[in-house]
């Protein structure tokens, strides 16, 4: 065998050769006659689509294997999957009491209903598969940057979902949009083009209800020039969000001022705590809000998120520890620098500890929504040039 | 691109060398000016050594075999290879030793003007030390009366600095967790230039001050002004602006809410002759162009980036600082 193959090497090699420049050309010649159907009406040959599926979990399954889940409490994050997934992902999956959108019912491949299907993938899989997207399938991969966080909200509620009634999906996914508060209809009432507060209702807070998750902020009695520029940023994707940029990108400027004045003058609703942070930790964090830390270069997070600070930054009074959290972790990793505000607080939360962060959470969690907050229109005349 | 937006820099670093602003050769009051002389001693007496080393040099190539004979002898040996090095670095030593006597010589014949500077990355901060125990803190440029010693109390608070001001007084490294001290005595009015000498990160080379010697009328009034708390500002929109944005989390502005004691003391900031230690000549406009771009005039230093103020907010700000004289 070894002799033969060292005396016709030469002619093996240009068999070879020649046999792919004719599968190329082959290839090339099928592709110009146009005798290929790549409509979607037609569908998939059975032996095509079995070698797409085969390609398909291969690849998830490989590509899946590094990912580690963190561990998620699914209480806390099904609702802001659920209502992420009702705001972008059910028109093309469907969801339960929601049949799939028959145009997209006809897309090749069909979005599966992940009622079913979602048990088929592991909980990796599942975030590999919403984060990245799906080559030739139409499933995009995560719009916000650096957001895993955001990803595993997702993935919590895919794993909730094949379980879900159709009450609790429409409980979950709907948040608080079927509660038509008083001031929403004082606002339709004014006369003015009715304000959709649908995609705001799902997960955030309303005037008689906490949001539904602690791992997003309290908006309302937030300053209005922040919320504003917080829309604005998340509209032009200079802040990273896989939530909030979808429901930004639809608004126009007079709508992000309206939205940002709804509800900078709603009454912040604080969260109901599961168990009030450690005296040491809220004492620490106090410290560090109030003195900041010589030592390592830190600012009192006050001086700039006090009762007084500039309207364009945020109050932290009165949010959830987790958002907190959260967000100092995402500067801390490199994230939210894109945005002139961004940056700045990006140097500060870099030149804090671990224990630090959890500390300032603390103490900010523990304040009243109110305490942060000047007198309405106090400031106003300062900032107006 | 950078090196042009340095120009100024530079230029401003070049005429300081002509006049002697920043200069070892230009030493002006006692310490200095031993110093100076220690070093054409010791200048001269290297040229001489070398000279006669060539000269040994060529003798040992082309000179005839008694002369070689001589060159390889014992005694040669260990005359010009043990005694000479050791009788000479001796006699330097002591000069050295007396040198650095005089600075405290002085400071124990009179009492002295006590100021601490502490190296922090990139900027100096000054804290002046009155017989009373008080203690006024400024940053970045130091003010000294002419005729009386003074002493400088050196520290770090990060890593190792080295605080240079080579027309009055040397060089002392400021080395953490130790106080080293610097003793000596302008005898003449006049502004200098002082950097930091030792390497410590990324904006060491921007990180300069400003010594200004005054008659000692002038120093006592100076020093009352900058005790005093700082004045009601003029500019209400640019305070206001200062306290809403955070500045005061850094700076403080004494005899206001901001307390801060991360940057550089900014009482009367409106009074002191740069800005951002040594690098922008302090003019009104300076303060926006600091504000707005001090990332790119001063890269890596540790204040963060404002980059959301108006032109309007910057000039609020900049009269703000500036009337703080």
């Amino acid at each position: 065998m070894k002799a033969w193959i060292t005396r016709h090497w030469r002619s093996l090699l240009l068999w070879g050769l020649g046999l792919l420049a004719g599968g190329i050309a082959l290839a090339l010649l099928i592709a110009y006659s146009g005798i290929f159907n790549i409509a979607a009406s037609a569908g998939h040959p059975a032996w095509l689509e079995w070698f797409l599926q085969f390609g398909k979990e291969r690849s998830i399954k490989v590509n899946s294997k590094p990912v580690a889940p963190p561990k998620l409490d699914l209480a806390e994050l099904v609702p802001l999957g659920a209502a992420h997934f009702q705001g972008t992902c059910a028109i093309c999956h469907g969801a339960p009491g929601q049949p799939v959108n028959p145009i997209f019912d006809h897309m090749l491949p069909p979005p599966p209903d992940l009622q079913k299907h979602a048990t088929y993938w592991t909980r990796e899989q599942l975030f590999w598969i919403v984060r990245h997207g799906i080559q030739f399938t139409g499933m995009p991969a995560w719009s916000g940057a650096d957001r895993d966080d955001e990803v595993w909200a997702v993935v919590a509620f895919l794993e909730a979902l094949p379980t879900m009634s159709k009450e609790d999906y429409r409980q979950h996914a709907g948040g608080h949009s079927e509660i038509q508060s008083d001031s929403i209809r004082e606002f339709v009432s004014e006369g003015r083009p009715r304000l959709d507060l649908t995609a705001c209702n799902r997960c955030h807070d309303t005037a008689d209800a906490a949001p539904t998750s602690p791992h997003i902020p309290r908006i309302g009695g937030q300053d209005e020039a922040y919320l504003k520029r917080a829309l604005q940023e998340y509209r032009d994707d200079s802040r990273q969000s896989g939530f909030m940029e979808p429901v930004a990108d639809d608004l126009d400027d007079e709508q992000i001022s309206r939205l940002a004045a709804y509800y900078a003058a709603l009454t912040p609703s604080p969260f109901q705590r599961a168990q009030p942070p450690s005296p040491e930790a809220r004492e620490l964090g106090r410290q560090l809000a109030e003195q900041g830390d010589r030592a390592r270069k830190i600012p009192a997070c006050l001086s700039c998120h006090g009762a007084n600070g500039r309207e364009d930054y945020p109050r932290l009074a009165g949010q959830s520890e987790h958002y907190i959290e959260q967000q100092l972790r995402i500067w801390r990793r490199g994230g939210r620098n894109n945005t002139p505000h961004g940056a700045m607080m990006s140097v500060v939360a870099r030149r804090l500890t671990d224990q630090q962060v959890a500390a300032a959470a603390a103490f900010f969690a523990s304040q009243s929504p109110q305490a942060g907050r000047a007198a309405p229109g106090a400031m106003k005349g300062a900032e107006q040039p | 691109m950078n090196l042009l937006k340095l120009f100024p820099v530079m230029v401003l670093a070049a005429l300081a060398g002509c006049e002697g602003e920043q200069s070892a050769f230009v030493g002006l009051g006692p310490v200095a000016s031993r110093i100076a002389l220690l070093m054409w001693i010791m200048f001269i007496a290297a040229a001489l050594i070398t000279a006669f080393i060539c000269l040994l040099l060529f003798v040992s190539i082309t000179g005839s075999g008694n002369w070689r004979q001589k060159l390889t002898s014992e005694k040669t040996v260990v005359l010009g290879g043990i005694v000479f090095p050791v009788v000479t670095l001796s006699a330097l030593l002591i000069y050295g030793f007396s040198v650095l006597r005089v600075g405290e010589d002085l400071v124990q014949a009179e009492n002295p003007v006590r100021i601490a500077v502490v190296g922090e990355q990139w900027w100096w901060r000054v804290i002046y030390r009155h017989d009373d125990g008080h203690t006024t803190e400024s940053a970045n440029e130091i003010r000294i009366p002419v005729g009386r010693p003074i002493e400088i109390e050196l520290t770090t608070t990060d890593v190792i600095h080295s605080f240079w001001l080579p027309t009055y007084a040397g060089k002392v490294d400021m080395i953490p967790g130790q106080t080293n001290r610097l003793h000596f005595l302008a005898d003449k009015p006049g502004i200098v230039r002082g950097q930091c000498a030792e390497y410590c990160g990324g904006a060491h080379a921007l990180m300069a001050f400003y010594a200004m010697a005054m008659t000692p009328a002038d120093y006592d009034a100076w020093l009352a002004k900058e005790k005093a708390d700082a004045k009601p500002a003029l500019d209400k929109k640019g305070e206001r602006l200062f306290f809403a944005s955070g500045c005061g989390g850094c700076h403080t502005v004494r005899g206001t809410q901001a307390n801060g004691t991360v940057g550089p003391d900014l009482t009367h900031v409106g009074s002191r002759l740069s800005l951002g230690a040594g690098i922008l000549p302090r003019t009104p406009v300076s303060f926006a162009r600091w504000i707005s771009r001090h990332q790119k005039l001063k890269p890596e230093n540790l204040m963060p980036p404002f980059d959301f103020f108006s032109e309007s907010e910057l000039q609020a700000l900049s009269a703000y600082l500036n009337g703080l004289e």
